[in-house]
């Protein structure tokens, strides 16, 4: 099922990409994909290892370009013939990315430098830097080590660093690549509610690619690529109800629902099947316990 | 208890002398039994990594001491290389450092600087290749022709040919979908019962630690905070929290189901466990009426 989308950020058609191995001969990783997304949103993208998800952040960040079919991207033909280079500079400030190693992505020696690094780039008056330094450590809610060596930081809060220089260049949109790949359970949290926080209150739209079944969860929309096309679309509770689709392309469902799969398939327990969140099955599960 | 391998009273500094020291690890002691996988976690910083390293001899204690079979590894440390042929290690990300023509010759090259037979190299190759689930015909493919997950095989299988007494893998599983962790840490458990030999398994993820380890050690600011069984250590939740650690989702999950009032037992750690168990309790108040 493809989702309502009424004000598209981004808007893909057809959408193909191949890479080409040693022999020159193009090995398709994105097939004909159609999609948009609705600015405002928080997607996550899930898929197994290979099934194009990194690929397709990549080509609407502009650091790849498409073989064929249409892209739009905040409302721009990233396939115009025309497309100069300002206008490449300006969508990449408008659609950020943080990837997955928290050591690779920070560049200054002081935490507050290293968020002020895009914004100089971007030749933005010092005053108006200060200002969105500040204010960028206090949506990741690091205020407090402006003036640290990332190398003190924990792998969650160098994540959130990285964010924190994306957010000062006022992006619209930020393209998280198994951004919590790499960090503790702790660290994963903090991130995760970083990213929440950012979409819900902030209004910045978040595409998510992660493997974690359990931080899909929070998303308003889940799609699940497979071989390089979308294989299911739809709100968390109707992605994960279909246990056994997505464990047909090597993906999981979160425990909790996993269990309540479980009871409803083989042991014929009357509940429903788009439970997410503990709460819900703990109360399905005690009503109908209370009900024998 | 029967340690394979242990820190004994172990300090380790980075950068001693320079503005930059840091104390890693301060006096730590202990070990990992003999013919079992263990599971080592903490937090970030917790010194995990570190441990690994000096566990092969690629670290040297600053203070202290690293007993193989009771044996100080440094005790000549000209032989240290022997060593690391006894305890074999196998990095996070380890397919960035592949980097022979084919997987074959890649899996090889471990056991081909072991003075080994031509008939045993291969044998130990296509064993190796087994458990980390590569199959024979893409032996004669670069690595670099093979996909992320494949390419983390074939690094796996790499060191597991040399078929060390020791196996210490940081985050064999980071990043990895679902069915690719099932499959590496599989592999892994398949060839502990097949080699009885020692394997420590560096991890973040609790749901993972719980099905493949027989004891996990839980480490803190350097110093081991609990040692046991999966069951033994997940029933300490609130120290888990306190070292950056949570249980699995599913323990939390029995435990709210016991709040809510449904008599099921603790100690759950999988779904099919809970399964089990939500079942006998419904089927408990059944018969019971």
């Amino acid at each position: 099922m493809n989702q309502n989308v009424t004000n598209p950020i981004i808007e893909a058609k057809d959408l193909c990409f191949s890479y080409k191995n040693e022999d020159g001969i193009p090995l398709p990783v994105i097939r004909n994909l159609t999609f948009s997304v609705e600015r405002g949103s928080f997607v996550c993208i899930l898929g197994h290892n290979g099934s194009g998800k990194s690929t397709l952040a990549k080509l609407l960040n502009l650091v790849l370009t498409p073989d064929s079919g249409s892209l739009s991207v905040g409302g721009i033909d990233v396939m115009r013939d025309d497309l100069s280079d300002d206008d490449i500079y300006n969508l990449r400030r408008r659609i950020g990315m943080v990837f997955q190693n928290p050591d690779n992505q920070l560049v200054a020696t002081i935490v507050e430098e290293d968020i002020a690094f895009g914004p100089e780039n971007l030749g933005i008056a010092p005053d108006e830097i200060r200002t969105r330094v500040d204010e960028a450590l206090r949506a990741v809610n690091m205020t407090e080590f402006a003036h640290h060596s990332p190398s003190q930081l924990s792998g969650g809060q160098k994540q959130r660093i990285a964010i924190a220089g994306i957010i000062a260049m006022l992006p619209d949109c930020i393209i998280f690549d198994e951004s919590t790949a790499m960090l503790d359970p702790i660290g994963r949290a903090e991130v995760m509610d970083t990213i929440e926080s950012l979409n819900r209150e902030r209004g910045i739209t978040v595409l998510h690619i992660t493997h974690y079944m359990d931080e899909a969860v929070r998303a308003d929309r889940v799609i699940v690529m497979n071989h390089g096309e979308i294989f299911l679309d739809d709100t968390p509770g109707a992605v994960f109800a279909q246990v056994e689709a997505l464990q047909s392309v090597g993906l999981d469902v979160p425990q909790v629902t996993a269990l309540v799969h479980k009871l409803r398939r083989e042991a014929g327990f009357e509940i429903s099947e788009d439970i997410l969140h503990s709460a819900d099955a703990v109360k399905a599960l005690k009503e109908l316990y209370e009900s024998i | 208890m029967n340690n394979k391998i242990s820190l004994e009273h172990v300090t380790y500094r980075y950068s001693v002398g320079t503005p930059f020291e840091k104390t890693a690890l301060d006096d730590v002691t202990l070990g990992f039994e003999q013919g079992i996988i263990t599971g080592l976690m903490g937090h970030t910083g917790s010194g995990k990594s570190t441990i690994a390293q000096l566990l092969n001899g690629l670290l040297r204690p600053t203070e202290g001491r690293v007993l193989l079979d009771g044996e100080d590894i440094w005790a000549e440390p000209k032989k240290i290389g022997a060593v690391r042929f006894r305890v074999g290690l196998v990095f996070q990300y380890p397919e960035y450092q592949l980097f022979e023509e084919s997987v074959e010759r890649d899996i090889a090259y471990g056991p081909g600087n072991m003075g080994l037979s031509q008939e045993e190299i291969t044998e130990r190759v296509h064993n190796a290749a087994r458990f980390a689930g590569i199959s024979p015909d893409l032996f004669d493919k670069s690595p670099f022709e093979l996909s992320g997950g494949q390419k983390r095989r074939v690094a796996i299988a790499g060191v597991m040919a040399m078929e060390p007494e020791i196996l210490v893998l940081d985050e064999p599983a980071a990043g990895l979908d679902p069915a690719g962790r099932r499959e590496i840490l599989g592999g892994i458990r398949a060839y502990q019962k097949e080699k009885k030999n020692t394997i420590i398994i560096i991890s973040h993820s609790m749901e993972d630690m719980a099905i493949y380890a027989d004891k996990l050690m839980v480490l803190d600011h350097g110093h081991v905070s609990r040692y046991g069984t999966p069951h033994e250590v997940f029933s300490h939740a609130e120290e888990l929290k306190q070292v950056g650690l949570s249980r699995p989702q599913i323990t939390k999950f029995i435990m709210e189901l016991q709040r809510a009032g449904i008599p099921v037992e603790g100690g759950i750690y999988s779904v099919d466990e809970a399964y089990r168990e939500v079942l006998r309790a419904f089927e408990k108040k059944r018969m019971g009426g």
